[in-house]
């Protein structure tokens, strides 16, 4: 079936059966390999990206419900949280890095809903994402750093 | 810094920020013939891990597996470094599975202890040619020229050509033998905190794991294994014969029952134009299976056998026996005793295995998230019957290993698939097959007894292990628990005793046992961790006053079985200086309030030395863990950021194992199957970690991935011992 979806601010055409999760939309039909599987199930996070601002787990989202929604990956993160990524890479949070579009996604989610997280809000946020590599206190840390920023720079304004 | 070439190639970087936003294919191909077209004809190849092109860009090869350890960042530094190049024009490429690279195998923390002299000396020969074309060019001595930061310069410092002009010249000098290296004191990169080379593009979704690269005209298999080792396909029940998107069903020839356990392991490939529609057919089929040894296996039963095996003698290590052990047993005393058990565990990379294939007559090319590609290719060659230079492995990089990933059977499988339906084929593992077709980290018991004296100090020792051997994925007749695996935290224990034995049982298993991290010093480093600190409590002592105690104040350990090779032999004043280290990182005499404790624990593996203090209290029934502190001996380190990461991840990879994970076969399969029932720690579980690095003071470089898990395992039960006053002595802690 075919299906119009709005992504990254713009409307694309996917030809695609009714349940096929978002995921895989965005890796398999538009190139858009920044999300990942890690678990298919809801789990792990590494697949999340941003619906109408707020994170989802693209593993869980049939197309079929995307009609008027808009979708944000990581692939276009940067236009509006240019100094998560700028933290991110400056502590050098990623090891691996295959959990890290799912957690910066998250971590935009998150700064989007509260300026100034606590580590508890942190916790709160992020708890949905799994990194076995174990770079949590470098998510932390990157967080509250890119929190400063942008009240700094007047982003979150 | 770029980390370009295959892991990242050029145009598709272009096409990402040429295109704002979407329908960008996200093709990475093949590497073939690609560095060829991005450097200019002949650049200046001194060594191959180097090359420097007239327009002056430095590409250095990386020769190991990136994982998440910053390998490829390491790497870059030391070449960088003893060249003086400029950081910023400096490239990391990614070698190709081929063994005119040397060792390739990307496990035993030991990619830098294998390559430092090496990757050092390729960059001192290129600085010396640099400057010895320049001299040639200006007429004057060698000597009387520098090479600093991508420049030669001459004596007055008026002349001056950077390293792209000078590279020409350069390659046609013969590579000198003793080109001089640099003192600690010079080191520009080396021993400083770099951002790994491939920060930006991970944190951008720029980069290419396994299941991030595409080929024209590639489809996507899903394989459903049996859910016992060695059973194979006796029918499909509801095989659709035509569906949407469905490219072929195929059933593969079951794995054998017994070692060598490097073939895959057979099974339905489902076999689709989209990973959805060949998941989705996958999960429908009903599938018979037909039996095999392992279909009774079950895993309580062998950890009940595990348990019978250290209650007996087992097979003493060789050299190990010291005094008379028996004879203070039969005298009595203060007896502390203990048995000690973990479960199997997976590895679980936050990447399933993924691996895409394109088999032709032509050749084989292959691109996987591989720890070994050397050893991959040599594979993939025997098992298609195909000269092996007609096969190229090539990597992405690897969405974290653990070790699952020494392993290529899921790269043969796509071989398989895409030789027999002649198109390239990407097989994808859900997590479901990972959890549950692992090659597993073996499962063990534990049984140390003592006789202590009113210090804690033990006057005799004896300590058994019993687990299932890794040797026994290597050959089917394989039992007995291997030196290597032994000198893993157990035939190497440090402590001064007079009267000591140790003794190891093998039990064969129903399933492919594999290397985890740190692999046997998990389940020793815990046991003898544990057992110490239950010695001190016993005799009231504070435990790291104990542990220093016991150990020898100087000199190195005469390690019986395997011996240690040389300049690698435990050294006691380093472990000391580790435990000393960790007192005052932790302040450990400061008094934490009531209900919270302070546990320890120190281990020596992959020649490094790793003291652990964690802080930890029950909170609403269940460990909660404040804080941890972890210094680090690895001898010369290269970047100490990376360090710090692999310190501060190995107390999150240690706490999951000490809290989560157990993998259970019942009837030969797991019944775990996704993160719901093997959890993994999450970010409220991790405890906020200070590292300390101990200086490298000229020392070999040692391993840095593994070691930092062995204590942290340890240090959690004896720090809810000190919290609670209950001893946990089986993993994971279930409170
Ligand atoms: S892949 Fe979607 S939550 Fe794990
Ligand atoms: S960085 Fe490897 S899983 Fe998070």
């Amino acid at each position: 079936m075919a299906y119009t979806l709005k992504i990254n601010e713009q409307l694309v055409e996917v030809d695609a059966a009714s349940d096929t999760p978002l995921l895989w939309v965005l890796r398999d039909h538009l190139g858009l390999t920044g999300s990942k599987y890690g678990c298919g199930s809801g789990y792990c996070g590494s697949c999340t990206v941003h619906m109408d601002g707020s994170a989802v787990r693209s593993c869980q989202l049939p197309i079929s419900s995307l009609d008027g929604r808009a979708i944000t990956t990581i692939e276009s993160l940067d236009k509006q949280h240019p100094q998560l990524i700028g933290a991110w890479v400056r502590e050098n949070v990623a090891q691996c890095g295959y959990c890290q579009a799912g957690q910066l996604m998250s971590a935009a989610a998150l700064l989007n809903a509260s300026a100034h997280p606590t580590d508890q809000e942190i916790d709160a946020a992020m708890t949905g994402n799994i990194c076995r590599c174990g770079t949590y206190v470098r998510i932390r840390s990157a967080i509250h750093h890119a929190a400063a920023e942008r009240t700094s720079t007047g982003a979150s304004e | 810094m770029n980390a370009i070439a295959n892991l990242s190639p050029d145009f598709s970087r272009r096409g990402f920020l040429g295109v704002s936003g979407v329908l960008v294919l996200g093709a990475c191909l093949p590497s073939r013939g690609m560095l060829g077209q991005e450097h200019q004809a002949s650049p200046f190849e001194p060594n191959l891990l180097l090359a420097i092109s007239s327009d002056g860009t430095v590409r250095v090869t990386c020769h190991r597996s990136e994982m998440g350890q910053g390998i490829r960042t390491a790497i870059a530094q030391v070449v960088a470094d003893e060249l003086d190049a400029d950081w910023a024009r400096v490239e990391v490429a990614q070698a190709p599975g081929d063994v005119k690279y040397g060792d390739q195998n990307t496990d035993g923390s030991i990619s830098i202890l294998l390559n430092y002299e090496r990757l050092r000396t390729a960059g001192a020969s290129a600085r010396l040619m640099l400057r010895q074309a320049a001299a040639k060019r200006w007429a004057v001595d060698v000597e009387d020229v520098r090479a600093v930061h991508h420049e030669v310069i001459d004596a007055d410092g008026k002349r001056r050509l950077g390293y792209g002009e000078l590279a020409t010249d350069a390659a046609l000098l013969p590579v000198p033998i003793g080109a001089p290296l640099k003192s600690e004191a010079e080191h520009r990169y080396i021993g400083k905190p770099v951002v790994h080379v491939d920060a930006e593009a991970i944190t951008r979704g720029q980069s290419h794991f396994g299941a991030d690269c595409s080929l024209p005209n590639m489809a996507t298999a899903i394989i459903v294994r049996c859910p016992w080792l060695g059973g194979g396909v006796r029918a499909i029940r509801n095989k659709p014969s035509n569906a949407p998107g469905l490219v072929a069903i195929e059933i593969l020839p079951p794995a054998p029952s017994a070692g060598p356990l490097f073939a895959p392991l057979g099974g339905v490939a489902v076999v689709a134009e989209d990973t959805w529609t060949a998941i989705k057919i996958a999960r429908s089929l009903e599938i018979e299976w037909t039996n095999s040894p392992n279909h009774g296996f079950n895993s309580k039963a062998l950890q009940e056998s595990l348990r019978e095996a250290v209650m007996k003698p087992g097979t003493p290590v060789p050299g190990s026996g010291k005094g008379d052990v028996d004879a203070v047993f039969a005298k009595g005393g203060n007896e502390v005793s203990a048995i000690y058990e973990t479960p199997f565990l997976a590895h679980a990379p936050m990447e399933p295995p993924v691996a895409i294939a394109d088999v032709s007559e032509k050749g084989a090319f292959v691109r996987a998230p591989l720890q070994d590609p050397q050893s991959a290719r040599g594979l993939i060659a025997s098992y298609l019957g195909m000269a092996l230079e007609k096969v190229e492995v090539t990597l992405t990089l690897l969405g974290g290993a653990f070790g699952r990933k020494s392993k290529p059977d899921f790269a043969l499988e796509a071989v398989e698939l895409s030789k027999r339906l002649a198109r390239p084929v990407r097989v994808q593992w859900l997590r479901e097959d990972d959890i549950r077709h692992d090659y597993y980290h073996a499962p063990s018991v534990q049984h140390h007894r003592a006789i202590i004296d009113n210090q804690g100090m033990p006057q005799a020792w004896l300590q058994r292990t019993a687990f299932p051997s890794i040797t026994t994925v290597f050959a089917a007749q394989a039992q007995a628990p291997a030196p290597f695996e032994l000198e893993q935290g157990f035939s190497n224990l440090p402590y001064a005793v007079d009267h000591q034995r140790m003794e190891s049982t093998g039990i064969r298993p129903g399933v492919r046992v594999g290397w985890l991290r740190s692999v046997c010093n998990v389940f020793h480093g815990f046991s003898a961790n544990v057992f110490a600190d239950e010695m001190a409590a016993a005799a009231g002592r504070d435990a790291i006053e104990h542990r220093l105690a016991m150990l020898p104040t100087g000199g190195k350990l005469n390690q019986p079985g395997m011996p240690a090779p040389a300049g690698h032999e435990l050294d006691f004043a380093r472990l000391r200086e580790v435990i000393e280290r960790v007192r005052k990182l932790s302040q450990w005499q400061r008094p934490r309030p009531e209900g919270v404790g302070l546990g320890f624990a120190v281990h020596q593996s992959f020649r490094s030395y790793v003291a652990t203090v964690l802080e930890a209290s029950m909170v609403n029934g269940r460990p909660h863990i404040s804080n941890a502190y972890v210094v680090l001996d690895c001898g010369t380190y290269v970047n100490p950021d990376s360090c710090i990461a692999q310190m501060q991840g190995a107390v999150v990879f240690g706490l999951s194992l000490a809290l989560h994970g157990s993998i259970d076969m019942e009837d030969g399969a797991v019944v775990q199957s996704n993160f719901h029932d093997y959890p993994v720690l999450r970010i409220a579980e991790a405890p906020a970690t200070k590292v300390e690095l101990v200086p490298a003071q000229g020392r070999l470089p040692a391993g840095v991935g593994e070691p930092g898990v062995p204590p942290v395992a340890p240090a959690l039960v004896n720090a809810l011992f000190a919290a609670s006053g209950v001893r946990y002595r089986s993993l994971p802690v279930t409170a």
